[in-house]
């Protein structure tokens, strides 16, 4: 498989993160302890993603999981702010 | 004051040819103060709610509106609103304010069916749906249609009558609105239409509380459903003050919190994908994850919290 395929297959994985993540979010509308639950898992397949995505590409350091670990986290706080608001 | 934003804002050898915003370390700085905000702004809605509270504006006529439009878009009889349940609601609200829980059952073994029956309503099934927290009507009905058991009770055809209960109150500490939403039908139009009766009871999902009348004493009173009008409960002085909650803080805090999470959200996104266009101009290479993913995943996330409504149901 050629880098551009691998790199499309990649984020073809990513939007069905999300799109999966966003569903499962709008059907547990008015449940906020599932909603945040369904944010959190969604955040931390996103944080794998970046780390399979990152060790196949073969540039996986440290420095880049912090990175994704701490996007995972601003998010998870944006949602239990405004879930606790 | 220039090359401050533009070391921010712009990847440059000064700052690694990573914006600084963008740096592990701001970003922690920029979460742990986003948590701070979020702690005062608590703080303030305990101490002054007046201030820094949440808006609220339900009113009893308008949830029988939108709870018969809902049954009417599924080819059900409207339901009338009756003082007796209306009252047993009140009761409820009350009983849930005095003794501070939140919960279908009170701490003293209190069930709903107690509050009816207190109330003077002789049923044949019943149900109760709780809600606190909505800002208004419409939330209050959308959360119920959305959680499978609410909505089972909304549109159960056995049901004929209708009580609310709608008051600001402190629950655990904090300005709550509560909503109290109590179903019925009596013996005799229930007898038409149920089988004999069977308890229900479902341990596993508090939140449909259905269950028949207990053999008890009690003479069962016949009434025709659809003579009690809804400016009944409006005249009734046991429920004058639950018909409506409102309230108008000089800052709500939940519109002021999304708006905080979307300039922040919108910070950190304009600056990824700036960072990744002058890279990618530059032709600098570094080792980072990937601007256009965190983007997309930010976004995504912003989305999801236009779509957060206030309020909890049960």
């Amino acid at each position: 498989m050629t880098t551009r395929k691998w790199q499309y297959l990649h984020y073809i994985v990513l939007f069905s993160i999300v799109g999966v993540g966003a569903t499962a979010f709008f059907q547990l509308a008015g449940n906020s302890p599932l909603q945040l639950l369904i944010g959190i898992v969604t955040t931390l397949s996103y944080i794998g993603w970046g780390i399979i995505h990152h060790a196949l590409h073969g540039d996986l350091h440290m420095k880049v999981v912090v990175e994704y670990a701490v996007i995972g986290l601003v998010a998870i706080f944006f949602l239990i702010t405004v879930m606790g608001s | 004051m220039r090359d401050i934003l533009v070391h921010l804002f712009v990847p440059l050898h000064t700052n690694n040819h990573r914006a600084k915003v963008l740096h592990v370390d701001s970003l922690m700085f920029l979460a742990v103060l986003y948590m701070g905000f979020y702690l005062v702004t608590g703080w303030v809605r305990t101490e002054y709610p007046d201030v820094l509270g949440y808006a609220t504006d339900i009113r009893v006529e308008q949830l029988v509106a939108l709870v018969n439009a809902k049954r009417a878009e599924h080819s059900l009889g409207p339901l009338t609103l009756n003082s007796e349940l209306s009252q047993a609601a009140a009761g409820k609200a009350q009983d849930m304010l005095a003794k501070n829980y939140w919960a279908h059952t009170s701490p003293d073994g209190k069930v709903p069916w107690d509050f009816i029956l207190g109330a003077g309503y002789q049923y044949s099934v019943a149900g109760e749906n709780l809600a606190k927290n909505f800002s208004d009507s419409n939330g209050v009905i959308t959360a119920w249609m959305n959680s499978s058991s609410h909505r089972d009770n909304l549109l159960k055809p056995g049901y004929r009558d209708i009580g609310f209960a709608v008051v600001n109150g402190v629950l655990n500490g904090e300005e709550t609105t509560l909503v109290v939403q109590m179903f019925g039908a009596p013996k005799a139009v229930a007898a038409v239409v149920q089988k004999p009766i069977v308890k229900v009871a479902q341990a596993e999902e508090p939140t449909v509380v259905t269950t028949s009348v207990p053999a008890t004493g009690l003479v069962e009173i016949p009434k025709e459903a659809s003579a009690i009008a809804v400016a009944e409960t409006n005249n009734s002085p046991a429920t004058s003050g639950y018909y409506a909650a409102t309230r108008e803080p000089l800052i709500d805090r939940s519109a002021l919190t999304k708006n905080v999470t979307y300039i922040l959200g919108g910070l950190i996104i304009a600056v990824l994908l700036l960072d990744a266009w002058i890279v990618r101009r530059r032709r600098i290479v570094r080792i980072a994850g990937h601007n256009l993913a965190h983007a997309l995943f930010v976004l995504t996330i912003l989305y999801l919290v236009s779509q957060i409504v206030p309020g909890v149901v049960l």
